[in-house]
């Protein structure tokens, strides 16, 4: 009854409905953490340090992006940081074998999407829930990878083309920047400004709803999982790129620092809530907390610890601002 | 004897009353929910609590219970002054709320569910569990009702756990117990039993307050009924005095003159949907036509096959035999997405769980199903989306402070209202509803009617599927009637009486 | 002693082709067990690969289970290899703690024990490496570089692993020698790379970006070293006036960066598969009930430049050892400084 009783309506643009207070939280309190690390480090704000950051901003918002989706329709995607160090080795692989960055390049990404897709049936035909499926193809994949390959795989051709992916420049913005702001952009525009992106919203908040509606709910979900496994078979590229070599070792965590960025922005992860500004933001946070700790040469063990502080304050903050407009 | 006198010889022999509440005021930022209100309750009585939602009807039950604090006002239980501070507090002072939505632990047994603040232990300090089953049956045995007091609470019909709740209250020894709206989801049959259990109640001197708004419920078995009307104490009367539009006029404050308009005229004689032979697990052998511009009602007790005819017929579930045409065209491959193309939907009976987008704006929720026709090339042409929307919240007088709100802030009958201009905007012929104005107050309830009887003289086809005897009777062209998964009786809207109906409905 | 029993040793290598067996009055034991505490790792499918190459040449079989880094696996499987009789059995414990029990049944079973790696309460003799000599000798060779090339400039980027002792101490022995040559050497940033290649480079990163006066990278293993260079590399610096050390040289990775980085000039080698031959050789003598120090050191060398080359053969896709450079080389008899100091 209290709940009827209309609260004033929050924001009267498209925004104010998606978007949340949360993000003034995160907004401000990356304001706080920059200008704070920046007063007790002035590198901080180096150029060299901001294009640092963006980079490694760049390799997690690429995933991100495709994550934020998922969470929206509900589901989850846990393997994203296995399936990153196997299509590096993968790419690496097929580089040396065909002396091709293209194909190479081709080749990890259609690893990543058909990660992805083993995924999404897995969850959508065979009903077992997300968090559960993507725990064993992760498992699968990072024995998977050791049996592939027991070594890193190393850049045999020497292609520079394939290092300019991680470590080129356009001008002076990092090509990894580049990517991960066009994938960004494109995917915000789909979320917010179609029909795909909205049913995505519609799956995530009910899919009984959804599906009486006459929407296609298990190709969405398909979708939005084959999405961020092709998303990570850019970030994948990236990353191998950087290191100039297919890691088998490489993305260990990968898949929490994602989500936790995700989260942080204000996605839901029970579905049908989340906005990509949030997830940019949650990404920069978690980054910048990264960089910050570096180059205050704190101890490195708070690069664990500090984000887990920031993720349970911003969500329980969130918490506190839902009950007030509750009532 | 002066007037005077008798008052004064009266106050000193009676007991206290049991419960009175006196000036309650209760804000929340922004809403004034409760003001100035008044309750008091005698022992052994049925005092029913009634009110359109949001009237603040939970609100004074929830300070009843220890859910929120009172801002204004006085409790006395007993006789005696005191405040109610936490939902144990209540039930330490005697005041048993069982919920819609019930708070029992649902792995545990029903006895441990019933002493589970209080386990008696033997002298080693462990749980008495013979003592526990023993105990347990006893106080069934009081209220006159039989269960296995050693099964799991979960795997209860909803019913039996609400007696498992009054046992609780018997536990307790509360002298208060209040039910909150508990027959919404109950069979008439299960009905009929809770109100034995509550006559049993009162019997023992306690005092019962019954949230409820169904007025033959309430006519049945209240004593004494108080309504409140938007946050503000209404009327307390002797249940003799008021009439059924006595009541409903003190809950909506306006009188209702016709609860069943009717502005249509004949059916055009065109088949809209045609039901051949349908079979599944729950139903056998279905057959019906239905015409455009006509209400065909299906009535049917709890677990007749309405709402799994409702959803094998919208291709949500699948059917095993036999054919569903749309218009004419075949719903072929069986599912929703084909369904929804043809033009047929389902206004669901469940809500929440199959209608609702309960986190998502109202505009989201009522474009869903249309919002292809607003889009080119896959981009949304969000001007047209919202004004298309407010076209249908203007003519529905659907009351949202903006297109914006999240819907699940929107009252049970505005939320219908979005859910059926989710139909039309997409432009059904036919619609399915299963029990459409379920957990809605009475003066929405009159504009959902209003607004399937103007479906209907629109052309459109209309399938109503409804336990609630009036609905049925005042807004169906035909009704048929089922049973067991089969079709059992069929009447025109001259032969149906409630007698007939309930002779086909029992197998 | 020491250095007459390695001389011997590589006197009988050379003579194989002679001789097929050292001239030696020992017994050979013809099983030895080995439980690797993780054999995914580069690190010890070498020393599996030394272990089988050298066990080939006294006429002994070596048979290997994986611990796969849990504890209760290893003690399994070790008990397996008692039970099946095997002439000496050989650990890589999983942690210290949890083998203590087993090294006891091992005795009372009278079954011989070489330890690899890491030492544990109650044992015989183990075989391993020294962290701080390695460190410090590639911190002389680092220093001399750095007089030479980089104008008797330090300022050392340390990408290490503050978790194990061991990499503590190889990072200590780097400063500590590379102090020796040039005393105002300075370690500008301690990192904690994780010891894997996608961590070290975001660190580096981020340490890089804020000290652009570092001029030498230190890794504590390979992935730690090239996530340093990476890092750099992709800042989008020149490798010039740039010193790059690493510490392992367990797989290719590093011969790859010798061969095509100007900058990737020393790597602090450790040879695995010499820790492998090694613990044969323990293994025999334990066999034979013969006298043991507790800690048989396995040696290490800085290989310089193309150096790489004077130990391994490279063909592009497998890389073997070079017995007689390996085994010509003298370990200390004892380590400068050890877990122990830390404390």
């Amino acid at each position: 009854m209290v709940s009827e009783v209309s609260a004033p309506p929050k924001s009267a643009s498209l925004v104010g409905a998606l978007v949340g207070n949360n993000q003034i939280v995160l907004v401000a309190a990356l304001v706080v953490i920059c200008v704070g690390i920046s007063l007790a480090v002035p590198q901080f704000y180096s150029s060299a340090n901001i294009i640092a950051i963006l980079r490694q901003v760049a390799m997690v918002l690429i995933v991100a992006c495709g994550m934020t989706m998922l969470l929206i329709t509900a589901e989850v995607d846990l393997s994203v940081g296995a399936s990153l160090a196997f299509v590096g080795v993968v790419a690496m692989d097929v580089i040396n074998v065909t002396d091709s960055v293209f194909l190479g390049a081709l080749a990890g990404i259609a690893f990543g999407a058909l990660v992805g897709l083993v995924n999404g049936l897995i969850v959508t035909r065979l009903k077992v829930n997300s968090l559960i499926a993507t725990i064993g193809t992760m498992m699968i994949l990072q024995g998977g990878v050791f049996l592939y390959s027991r070594e890193a795989i190393q850049n045999h051709h020497h292609l520079p083309s394939f290092v300019d992916i991680g470590a080129g420049y356009v001008g002076p913005v990092p090509i990894p920047v580049i990517v991960a702001a066009v994938i960004f952009i494109a995917s915000y525009v789909v979320l917010r400004h179609t029909t795909l992106g909205r049913y995505l919203f519609a799956v995530g908040a009910n899919e009984k709803t959804a599906r009486l509606s006459g929407l296609r709910t298990t190709w969405l979900k398909l979708f939005a999982f084959v999405l961020t496994g092709a998303l990570v078979g850019v970030a994948g590229l990236i990353l191998g790129s950087l290191m100039n070599a297919g890691q088998p070792t490489a993305g260990r965590g990968f898949e929490l620092t994602v989500i936790a960025a995700v989260i942080l922005g204000g996605t839901s992860l029970s579905g049908g809530r989340g906005t990509l500004i949030g997830t940019l933001l949650g990404v920069f946070v978690l980054k910048v907390i990264d960089d910050g700790i570096i180059v205050l040469q704190w101890n490195q063990d708070l690069q664990m610890i500090v984000p887990g502080v920031v993720l349970i304050a911003a969500i329980y903050l969130d918490i506190l601002r839902r009950r007030a407009d509750a009532r | 004897m002066p007037a005077e006198a008798a008052t004064a010889a009266v106050a000193e022999t009676a007991a206290p009353l049991p419960l009175e509440m006196t000036g309650i005021g209760k804000h929340f930022p922004g809403v004034i929910a409760l003001d100035n209100v008044d309750l008091s309750l005698e022992a052994g009585k049925v005092h029913a609590l009634m009110g359109e939602n949001g009237a603040g009807k939970s609100t004074l039950i929830k300070i009843l219970a220890g859910v929120y604090g009172k801002d204004t006002g006085t409790i006395r239980i007993a006789g005696r002054e005191t405040s109610i501070a936490s939902p144990g507090d209540a039930l330490r002072q005697g005041i048993k709320v069982v919920f819609q939505e019930i708070a029992l632990i649902s792995e545990f047994t029903v006895a441990e569910n019933i002493f589970l603040e209080q386990y008696p232990t033997g002298r080693s300090g462990s749980i008495n569990w013979k003592k526990i089953r023993q105990d347990a049956r006893a106080l069934f045995e009081r209220i006159g009702f039989d269960v296995d007091t050693n099964a799991r609470t979960g795997a209860l019909p909803i019913s039996q756990q609400q007696m498992v709740e009054i046992a609780r209250a018997l536990a307790h020894e509360a002298r208060i117990v209040v039910m909150d709206e508990p027959t919404s989801s109950l069979t008439p049959a299960e009905v009929a039993l809770l109100f034995t259990v509550i006559r049993r109640l009162t019997a023992l001197g306690i005092a019962v307050i019954y949230v409820s708004h169904k007025l033959d419920e309430v006519f049945e078995i209240a004593d004494t009924v108080t309504v409140l009307r938007d946050g503000r104490h209404i009327s307390t009367r002797p249940i003799g005095e008021h009439t059924h539009d006595t009541l409903i006029q003190d809950m909506i404050g306006r009188q209702i003159d016709d609860l069943f308009p009717r502005s249509r005229g004949q059916a055009s004689g065109k088949v809209a949907l045609s039901v051949k032979g349908v079979a599944t697990e729950k139903l056998r052998d279905v057959t019906f036509d239905v015409y455009a511009g006509e209400v065909l009602g299906f009535f049917g007790l709890m677990g007749a096959g309405r709402t799994e005819l409702a959803k094998a017929i919208v291709g949500f579930d699948p059917i095993d035999k036999g054919t569903i045409e749309i218009g004419g065209r075949p719903l072929h491959p069986h599912d929703t997405r084909t369904a929804v193309s043809l033009g047929i939907g389902l206004l669901t009976e469940d809500r929440k769980g199959e209608g609702l987008m309960l986190d998502l704006p109202v505009v989201y929720n009522l474009s869903l199903a249309a919002l292809g026709s607003f889009a080119r090339g896959g981009f949304i042409d969000e001007t047209a989306e919202r004004e298309a929307a407010q076209g249908y919240v203007d003519r529905f007088r659907i009351r949202t402070p903006s297109l914006f709100q999240e819907i699940k802030n929107l009252s049970g009958g505005n939320q219908q209202k979005v859910l059926l201009a989710r139909w039309l905007l997409r432009g059904l012929s036919v619609i399915v509803v299963d029990e459409p104005t379920r957990g809605i107050d009475v003066g929405a309830k009159q504009e959902i009617f209003a607004l399937i009887d103007q479906l209907a003289a629109d052309g459109h086809a209309i399938v109503m599927m409804t336990s609630e005897m009036p609905e049925l009777l005042g807004l169906s062209d035909r009704v048929m009637v089922m049973g067991e998964g089969r079709i059992t009786g069929s009447f025109s809207r001259d032969e149906a009486t409630q007698e007939k109906i309930l002779n086909a409905a029992i197998v | 002693m020491q250095k007459i029993l390695f001389a011997m040793l590589a006197a009988g290598t050379a003579l194989v082709a002679v001789s097929a067996v050292p001239a030696s009055a020992q017994d050979t034991p013809k099983r030895i067990g080995y439980v690797v505490n993780y054999a995914t790792h580069e690190w010890y499918q070498n020393v599996i690969k030394g272990m089988k190459d050298h066990a080939a040449e006294i006429g002994a079989t070596v048979e290997v289970k994986d611990a796969n880094l849990d504890v209760a696996k290893q003690v399994s499987a070790a008990e397996d290899f008692i039970a099946q009789g095997v002439d000496v059995l050989i650990l890589t414990p999983v942690n210290e703690e949890g083998v203590v029990p087993l090294l006891r049944r091992a005795k009372a079973a009278g079954m011989p024990v070489v330890l690899e790696g890491n030492p544990v309460k109650g044992m015989t003799t183990m075989v391993a490496i020294c962290d701080y000599d390695t460190g410090y000798d590639a911190g002389v060779a680092a220093g001399k570089y750095a007089k030479e090339n980089l104008g008797g400039v330090a300022k050392v980027m340390n990408v290490g692993l503050p978790l194990l002792s061991a990499t503590v101490l190889r990072s200590q022995g780097f400063m500590d020698g590379i102090q020796t040559e040039i005393p105002d050497a300075v370690m500008v940033h301690d990192l904690d790379g994780g010891g894997n290649p996608d961590r070290a480079l975001e660190v580096s990163t981020a340490a890089l970006a804020q000290n652009d006066d570092i001029n030498i990278i230190y890794g504590i293993n390979d992935s730690s070293s090239l996530g340093g260079l990476q890092a750099w590399k992709a800042a989008g610096k020149s490798q010039d006036g740039l010193l790059v050390v690493g510490t392992g040289g367990e797989g290719l990775a590093f011969i790859n960066a010798m061969e095509n980085e100007p900058s990737y000039r020393i790597e602090a080698a450790m040879f695995p598969e010499k820790n492998g031959y090694t613990a044969i050789d323990a293994a025999v003598k334990v066999f034979n009930n013969e006298e043991v120090p507790p800690h048989i050191v396995s040696p290490t060398a800085p290989m310089i430049g193309d150096e790489w080359s004077k130990y391994y053969d490279y063909d592009g896709t497998t890389r073997s050892i070079k017995w007689d450079a390996v085994n010509a080389l003298v370990p200390p008899a004892k380590c400068t400084k050890t877990a122990a100091d830390l404390k």
